[in-house]
């Protein structure tokens, strides 16, 4: 392919499209699929369709929801058990508009609303990865089995209706390629919203909070807008990319749970020039103010003296923090030696503790550099409540606390839908509709993988 | 009043080897009751209690002691559990707690050289074991899966493996980096094997060099008798905390009947079953059989040929200590990462010990001050001498096979008993020859060593003197017969049909190695060997 272009318009289109110079040569369908294979990475498919320790690909891995467990399918080329005999056509459908070759729907845990964005050269690309690039697993994922009257894929129509009116992304003439570029990663493959936009009672995105920050049930996707308290507006350009790349920034901000995933099998892969584009486009969204925390921050690194300790006259908290974490986070959580400080952590100035619950619960295991490990099974609850609430009163914003019934919520998985409440009282159909509908997005920002 | 409980098989004793051999026998769908004399531990309180601990090199200390299932502790004095009678004292420290000692330790994940299993037929010293390094090797692995241990592909020069590592070797710190290059070519100087992570494994985090390995890992970075205690109670394994078993009963059919323990109230329970494993380690399992002596047995269970408790081994270690031409930062990282296998095997054990060579890492900042202080330094100086020792001393000690010898031996005391009226375990031991003269070869590789670091005011421990491991092994050993060993190839009682004993102790000999791994490989072995697989 040739780099054809010195109009402003097509440069924009030249930067959304092949920023991959590298592979911008023509040698027939090698370019193709390569540049799939780095879309499909971009858009982290193998995060759901890929069980851990199992075939690249071939599904079957449980996402929880709510309403249950969907189970993520076989998008390999096999005839037999993936989409072998999928046309680029079936398979733009797939991926863009969510129904499956025989015309069934899916649930939107497969973030297709996003998707609909992917240009049709992108889309060609992708098509050729996953039908040349990708190793043919003829093992049949397991089933999905919602049950009634969720079971019925057909109410996903509707709320595709509603909600589903994507189109392939057009570039901004009046902005920069690499602006343009930032702007069709994040609101396509990467699919930023699916998580981070708060939803509406039907579970739609809220357009006029883009990006102002949801709860998952469980983790907290923060506000990414450049809000200066709220968001991201006090993140440098570097900051941000350092993040993205790495999943750790100089900021005292370290990915976990889903978005440290999403770092470790996506972003950290994306190119340089990508990672600048997307923090560009970050960086220059509309500022939304929701979502911001108190901000009741200690002015200066707090200096603990550990007598009250030695003595026994700490409070609980103090006594937890000495005997689970002090030892790596140092006495007064300064940290050092590559685990990351107390003061000035970004998972302790969050407007909900959910993040540090989950931290602390599940621990943190980034592919690269240190993890720390869980105390799910060395905290009780109240003893979780109590220690994370010292954290933040010491270290972070002293105006956010939890409890131990959060902290019981949140080992649990997060709270359950009150949909399968609602259907079980036996709505009737027209009101099932509708909360099909809810579901729809509901198994969206729920999808939160099973761990071991 | 005795109550009676019931079940297939009962393991005694929740150490390492025992909590995943009891794992592996649940897992296989037999029911198991294991029984731990001590209590249960968590991690936290450990922690807890070493940060509070004025005598940070006491690694005992953070360890609850009690009167009712005491166990050895020598800081800051004797508690006086084991009774010496000569001619030198054998001091091991052991703790009885649910998880058992290696709770505190520095996982060291040791296989042997396969010619340690056929010492007196190779160099015609020791004893033969009645199985080769090739039967162990599946088990080896196993153990070293269920363990997560790491260690560099260089290793299997000397210890031969079907399987790569299931993670590479931690990674070395920057002492480790300079005595690697220092030493080289004429020293091979190689990470350790542990069970240590140098990766995230089985849940839990890599090590991140907290240099806190003795005496508990902060983390869980580092292996523990506690989580494999956890595996097991989560493949089935039923576990009884505080019951101190003192007793075993058998019939007239070469058939273990049941046992008996007391609940730390001293209240009686009887335990019967068709199996029973003991894991109460190489110094309490002989214990408990001379406690179970009768009309029939005036010695002690499985003591017909007076070899129970006999042929006591463990590593006696001399060292050196030195300052270094160069500063090293001794303290991050693994306190004992690195070693040279080069004197584990060759001709001369013939004649002389084979030994390891260990360098610590372990932080010197606590002991150069205190030496300092001692030296009366003060001021500008004291500060001085702190910042410079602490930055350039470096410890290298030995690991040093000791032969397997009759009259070293565990039995039980004749004059001393603890709270619960048990009597305590009592030793004889001394040093041969043999261990002399690998003690000599050692000090000549430690001069060298120290000359190749550029080294100055080097330091020997005392001549005669030897520090002690912890490897308790032989009293329990395998052998071929019944009048030389206490165990057969499987760690069968030779006169007991279903009384199986799973520990250090069954090793007939100590070779180089830390001796856990090993006793872990043959536990699980044994494992099969109850489920009929061998």
């Amino acid at each position: 392919m040739k780099k054809l272009l010195s109009l402003s318009l097509a440069s924009a289109f030249a930067g959304l499209m092949f920023s991959q110079t590298a592979m911008a040569q023509n040698n027939g369908g090698q370019d193709l699929v390569a540049r799939g294979e780095y879309l499909a990475v971009a858009g982290d498919c193998g995060a759901c369709h890929t069980a851990p320790g199992g075939k690249a690909f071939a599904g079957g891995l449980p996402l929880a929801t709510p309403l249950g467990k969907i189970y993520s399918t076989n998008i390999t080329p096999s005839k037999v058990a993936g989409i072998g005999d999928y046309t680029l056509d079936d398979f733009e459908h797939a991926v863009r508009k969510g129904v499956r070759k025989d015309g069934a729907h899916l649930y939107p845990a497969m973030p297709y609303t996003a998707y609909s964005s992917i240009t049709d050269e992108d889309m060609q690309a992708l098509y050729a990865y996953f039908m040349q690039g990708v190793k043919p697993v003829d093992d049949k994922a397991a089933e999905t089995t919602l049950p009634f009257p969720f079971n019925i894929r057909l109410s996903m129509a509707g709320w595709n209706l509603l909600f589903a009116h994507g189109k392939p992304y057009v570039a901004d003439s009046g902005k920069s390629a690499e602006w343009n570029r930032g702007a069709y990663l994040v609101q396509g493959l990467t699919h930023c919203s699916t998580c981070h936009t708060p939803r509406n009672a039907l579970m739609a995105e809220q357009a006029d909070n883009a990006l102002g920050g949801a709860s998952l049930g469980t983790w907290f996707a923060p506000n990414i807008t450049p809000d200066p308290h709220a968001g991201i507006g006090s993140w440098s350009q570097q900051d941000l990319e350092q993040y993205l790349a790495t999943g750790r920034s100089a900021n005292g901000s370290q990915a976990g749970g889903p978005m440290l995933e999403a770092i470790d099998k996506s972003f950290s892969k994306l190119s340089p020039a990508d990672i600048q584009a997307i923090a560009t486009y970050l960086r220059a969204l509309p500022a939304q103010s929701i979502n911001a925390a108190p901000g009741k921050l200690p002015t200066s690194t707090p200096r603990l003296s550990d007598v009250a300790i030695m003595t026994g006259s700490a409070p609980e908290g103090a006594k937890l923090y000495e005997a689970h974490c002090s030892t790596c986070h140092q006495l007064s959580g300064q940290g050092g030696n590559g685990i990351p400080a107390l003061f000035g952590n970004a998972a302790l100035k969050r407007p909900v503790a959910d993040n540090a619950v989950m931290a602390v619960l599940e621990g943190v295991t980034p592919d690269k550099g240190q993890a720390m490990p869980a105390f799910s099974d060395k905290l009780d609850d109240r003893q979780m409540a109590t220690l994370i609430n010292y954290l933040f009163k010491t270290y972070g914003d002293a105006g956010v606390q939890t409890t131990p019934e959060r902290v019981k919520a949140l080992r649990e998985g997060g709270e359950a839908s009150p949909l399968i409440a609602l259907a079980k009282e036996g709505m009737l159909a027209g009101i099932i509709i509708l909360v099909l509908l809810v579901i729809g997005g509901g198994v969206i920002i729920q999808r939160k993988k099973s761990r071991k | 009043m005795s109550d009676s409980i019931s079940t297939d098989i009962v393991v005694i004793g929740s150490g390492v080897v025992g909590a995943l051999t009891a794992r592996k026998l649940a897992l296989a769908g037999r029911q198991v009751l294991m029984l731990e004399a001590g209590p249960r531990i968590k991690r936290d309180d450990i922690v807890t209690n070493f940060r509070h601990s004025a005598r940070k090199d006491d690694f005992i200390a953070p360890y609850p002691n009690s009167d009712i299932a005491p166990f050895p502790d020598y800081k800051p004095q004797d508690n006086g559990y084991l009774d010496q009678t000569g001619p030198h004292d054998y001091k091991p420290e052991y703790i009885r707690v649910v998880g058992g000692t290696s709770w505190h330790w520095a996982a060291q994940a040791w296989r042997l050289v396969p010619n340690d299993f056929r010492l007196k037929s190779q160099y015609g010293v020791g004893r033969d074991w009645p199985l080769s390094y090739a039967d162990l090797e599946p088990y080896y692995y196993e153990a070293e899966l269920l363990w997560g241990v790491s260690g560099p592909a260089e290793m299997a020069k000397y210890s031969p493996r079907q399987q790569p590592f299931p993670m590479p070797g931690v990674q070395k710190s920057y002492l480790e980096q300079r005595i690697t290059e220092r030493l080289a070519p004429k020293y091979e100087v190689l990470t350790n094997t542990t069970g240590r992570n140098s990766v995230p494994y089985d849940g839990r985090p890599q090590c991140c060099g907290n240099n806190n390995c003795m005496p508990i890992c902060p983390i869980d970075a580092q292996y523990h008798g506690g989580i494999a205690a956890d595996a097991a109670e989560k493949a089935g394994v039923k576990l009884v905390s505080q019951a101190v078993v003192y007793k075993l009963e058998h019939d007239s059919k070469g058939k273990i009947t049941a046992l008996h323990y007391y609940d730390w109230d001293k209240v009686s329970h009887r335990v019967e079953a068709q199996v029973f494993v003991m894991a109460a380690n190489a110094i309490e399992t002989p214990k408990i059989l001379f406690m179970s002596a009768d009309d029939k047995n005036p010695h002690g269970l499985c003591n017909n040929y007076d070899q129970l408790g006999r042929n006591l081994m463990d590593h006696p270690s001399n060292s050196a200590t030195f300052y270094v031409d160069e500063p090293l930062w001794p303290g991050r990282g693994p306190m004992s990462p690195s070693s040279i296998q080069q004197l584990r095997d060759g001709e001369f054990r013939a004649e002389s010990a084979a030994f390891r060579v260990d360098f610590s890492n372990s932080s010197q900042v606590a002991g150069v001050t205190a030496a300092a202080i001692k030296e009366g330094l003060t001021g500008t100086a004291l500060d001085d001498a702190i910042r410079f020792r602490a930055a350039r001393q470096l410890s290298v000690k030995n690991v040093m096979e000791q032969l397997p010898d009759r009259n070293n031996r565990t039995l039980l005391s004749t004059r001393k008993k603890d709270a619960l009226g048990l009597p305590v375990p009592a030793f004889s031991y001394s040093y041969d020859d043999y261990v002399e003269k690998g003690m000599q070869h050692s000090l000549a590789v430690y001069a060298d060593i120290a000359a190749m670091m550029g080294a100055k005011q080097v330091r020997y421990s005392t001549p005669g003197v030897y520090s002690n491991n912890q490897h308790i092994t032989g009293t329990l050993a395998m052998g071929f017969d019944e009048k030389t060993s206490v165990t057969d190839h499987v760690g069968k009682a030779w006169d007991f049909d279903n009384l199986y004993m799973v520990s250090t102790g069954v090793m007939p000999t100590v070779a180089t190695a830390n001796s856990t791994l090993t006793a872990c490989a043959l536990g699980l072995r044994t494992a099969d060997a109850i489920l009929g697989k061998l």
